[in-house]
């Protein structure tokens, strides 16, 4: 029957040939080609400048983290007193004579400033340290060390990452897919119940998750006995990979938790007003006005031309998961890399908070030069300069 | 399919649509009686904010959250389409029956989908289409309404406001529906396109026997394409009327002072305007809701005129009575 619609009185010469759908694609494939050179000379310089803004974000850490180099002067001031404190302590050394014990101490500390480097000017050090940084050469931590005792940042680092991740990554992920969720399906009942709650609910985000995380071990730890009060395994750990396993899934249920209750109500919200005004684009109600069923409408007019939005949020929530969260991490005692972050900070340990800096760097700029090629995927209105657009 | 012998197409009776906002109730659209016949176009003329764009998006049934009240009756080739549910209008209705170009064509295309399967897609729906079948319809269409057929693997930013104005033409056109509504098609575009695309109307009209609703406040562009002229004031219609007799001589006051704003080329003439604002719609005055810009309103007017029937045109004012 649609056939027989299909067939209009129409003037004969415009139909005089067919259709031909495969030459117009061909045309299409052309132009791409010729794209394709524009874009390696851009992703080229893209590179640079991502590189470059790496280390110039590097190296105000340096600076930062030295405190301008002042750094130094607390570090020969420790150096000297370690020094002349075991010098004292030494009976053989306490009979030599004044001008002796000088100069033995001096000699001593001048070895130490050597070893640190700190013999050479901090502003040359500066540039020896963003080298190093920028190569990941992540080297000694000065201070800190890990728990197997390695003083390789790399080490320590490692050690802690995985700890991070298991936590942050699963409550991130929760929170991001739950939210995602619920705000679609909140956006399509503006104004119902369910939506006025959530928004009557948003400012729970106010508090910060260790604030809810405190609350829940009150509960259900010290109240109810029914989860540790924090850790990561129960301690001895078990042997066998199963129960050690479920011992970390148990420690994570209070933090994991703390985490949503913090941030769920505001995230849906945040994606239902999203939703809500790209719901309300002209093109939206014209798919309504075309009768496509609902569920067409979501996915290829509210959810197609958000993508990149939502891609966006989503690297950028992986990248966070590196830094871990230093207070909520410190209230369940979690191992992570904020704690360590925390501690580095405090002894002024350069080397460990550079590492920190300078990975997340990376991997910022790693997201960021992805998600341009992404975008150019997903979204055809992103071409490299030049090229289409008319209006 | 339909009683071939009935030419009416479309009838609305007593069609209201009221919004609830925060200022009190928008009587958009307030009681409107109408009625088109096949093959015919009618526009819809009328100053800014009078309710012609509600009244589109009441007979596609394109409502927004705050409605109050949305009643009447909105008659298709004898089946009245008000009574259907949700579900029943999307499928039979929506494109299959009646299509709609918007008023912002510009933005009405998907920026991430390429025109053609924008275009294809409610013949794919509608008329159980395959993909391949649905594009070639797609491409028929542009050649139609003159777009380059290779503009179907295009994307709506690569586009031209008018080529945007001819795809969208050609997304309304392609079921083959029984009435087009355009809403303001032609606002944005300089008056070559303008020209072009009202031709192309016409074209359209005579070559695939569509009924068209145009929605507009252009008088002059618009008279190429009319067959009748409905004027509206205040969500109501104060004038229904052949377009011939109507662009000589029409009857409401109002009518004749839209026809006198219309700037002429050759003729020494000002062009008029209307002084004061149409009025509010929320609380709309009782009595005529012209009457307060009115330059022949008498005593008579603080009560409602009855829609007076005057030969074959329809006229709501005391004037006349």
């Amino acid at each position: 029957m649609s056939q027989e619609i299909l067939q209009p009185e129409f003037s004969d010469e415009v139909f005089s040939q067919d259709v031909d759908l495969d030459e117009m694609r061909a045309t299409e494939r052309k132009a791409k080609r010729q794209a394709t050179v524009r874009m390696i000379r851009y992703t080229l310089l893209k590179l640079l400048a991502l590189i470059f803004t790496v280390a110039v974000g590097v190296y105000f850490t340096v600076l930062i983290a030295n405190m301008g180099g002042y750094v130094d002067e607390i570090r020969r001031g420790q150096i000297r007193e370690t020094i002349v404190l075991a010098a004292s302590l030494d009976p053989e050394f306490r009979q030599l004579p004044e001008s002796e014990r000088t100069a033995i101490i001096e000699q001593r500390v001048a070895n130490e400033e050597a070893r640190y480097g700190l013999d050479r000017p901090f502003i040359l050090r500066s540039f020896s340290y963003l080298a190093d940084a920028m190569t990941l050469n992540l080297g000694f931590s000065q201070q800190l060390s890990s728990d197997s005792g390695s003083r390789l940042v790399r080490n320590i680092i490692l050690e802690r990452l995985p700890s991070t991740l298991v936590l942050f990554g699963t409550s991130n992920l929760l929170l991001f897919f739950i939210s995602l969720f619920f705000g679609l399906t909140l956006s399509r009942r503006y104004g119902s119940i369910s939506d006025k709650l959530v928004l009557g609910l948003a400012p729970t985000s106010a508090a910060p998750a260790w604030f809810y995380g405190l609350f829940l071990i009150l509960i259900f730890a010290g109240l109810f006995s029914l989860l540790p009060f924090g850790g990561m395994v129960s301690a001895p750990p078990p042997d066998n990979p199963l129960d050690y396993s479920l011992s970390v899934l148990q420690h994570m249920i209070l933090p994991v938790g703390a985490w949503l209750i913090s941030g769920i109500f505001l995230t849906i919200y945040q994606w239902r007003t999203f939703f809500l005004i790209y719901a309300s684009e002209d093109y939206v109600d014209m798919a309504k006005a075309k009768g496509l069923t609902d569920r067409m409408i979501e996915r290829r007019y509210v959810l197609r031309p958000t993508l990149p939005n939502i891609i966006t949020q989503f690297a950028l929530l992986l990248i966070t998961l590196w830094t871990g969260a230093i207070i909520l991490e410190t209230v369940f005692n979690w191992p992570g890399i904020g704690q360590l972050y925390f501690r580095a900070i405090g002894v002024f340990d350069i080397p460990v908070i550079l590492a920190n800096t300078v990975v997340y760097a990376y991997l910022l700029a790693l997201t960021v030069f992805l998600l341009d090629f992404i975008y150019a995927l997903v979204d055809p209105r992103v071409r490299i300069g030049g090229g289409g657009e008319k209006s | 399919m339909e009683n071939k012998n009935d030419d009416k197409l479309l009838e609305i009776k007593n069609l209201r649509l009221h919004f609830s906002t925060r200022g009190g109730t928008v009587q958009a659209v307030d009681s409107v009686n109408f009625e088109l016949k096949r093959n015919h176009a009618t526009v819809v003329i009328g100053e800014s904010g009078c309710g012609k764009s509600s009244l589109a998006k009441a007979v596609l049934r394109l409502l927004p959250r705050n409605i109050k009240t949305y009643d009447g009756q909105v008659i298709l080739a004898g089946e009245d389409i008000m009574a259907l549910d949700d579900e029943t209008f999307r499928r039979t209705i929506r494109w299959k029956r009646i299509s709609m170009v918007p008023q912002a064509a510009m933005n009405a295309l998907n920026p991430v989908m390429r025109i053609g399967e924008q275009v294809a897609e409610p013949a794919m729906v509608h008329l159980s289409l395959t993909k391949k079948e649905a594009l070639q319809q797609a491409v028929r269409m542009f050649e139609q309404v003159g777009v380059p057929t290779d503009f179907v693997y295009r994307y709506a930013f690569e586009l031209s406001g008018g080529m945007r104005q001819r795809a969208a033409l050609a997304m309304s056109l392609v079921t083959l529906p029984d009435l087009v509504i355009l809403d303001e098609p032609t606002s944005a575009l300089d008056v070559l396109t303008q020209a072009s695309i009202m031709n192309l109307m016409k074209r359209v009209k005579n070559q695939l026997e569509t009924s068209f609703i145009l929605i507009t406040h252009d008088i002059a562009t618009s008279s190429e394409l009319a067959d009748s002229v409905a004027v509206m004031y205040a969500g109501q219609i104060v004038e229904v009327s052949d377009a011939f007799q109507f662009f000589s001589a029409p009857l409401h006051p109002y009518s004749r002072k839209l026809m006198a704003s219309v700037p002429r080329l050759r003729m020494d003439v000002e062009p008029e305007f209307i002084t004061g604002q149409p009025p509010s719609l929320i609380n709309p005055p009782t009595g005529c809701r012209f009457a307060a810009r009115c330059p022949a309103r008498f005593s008579k007017c603080d009560e409602e005129p009855p829609m007076l029937q005057i030969g074959d045109r329809q006229v709501k004012c005391w004037l006349h009575a």
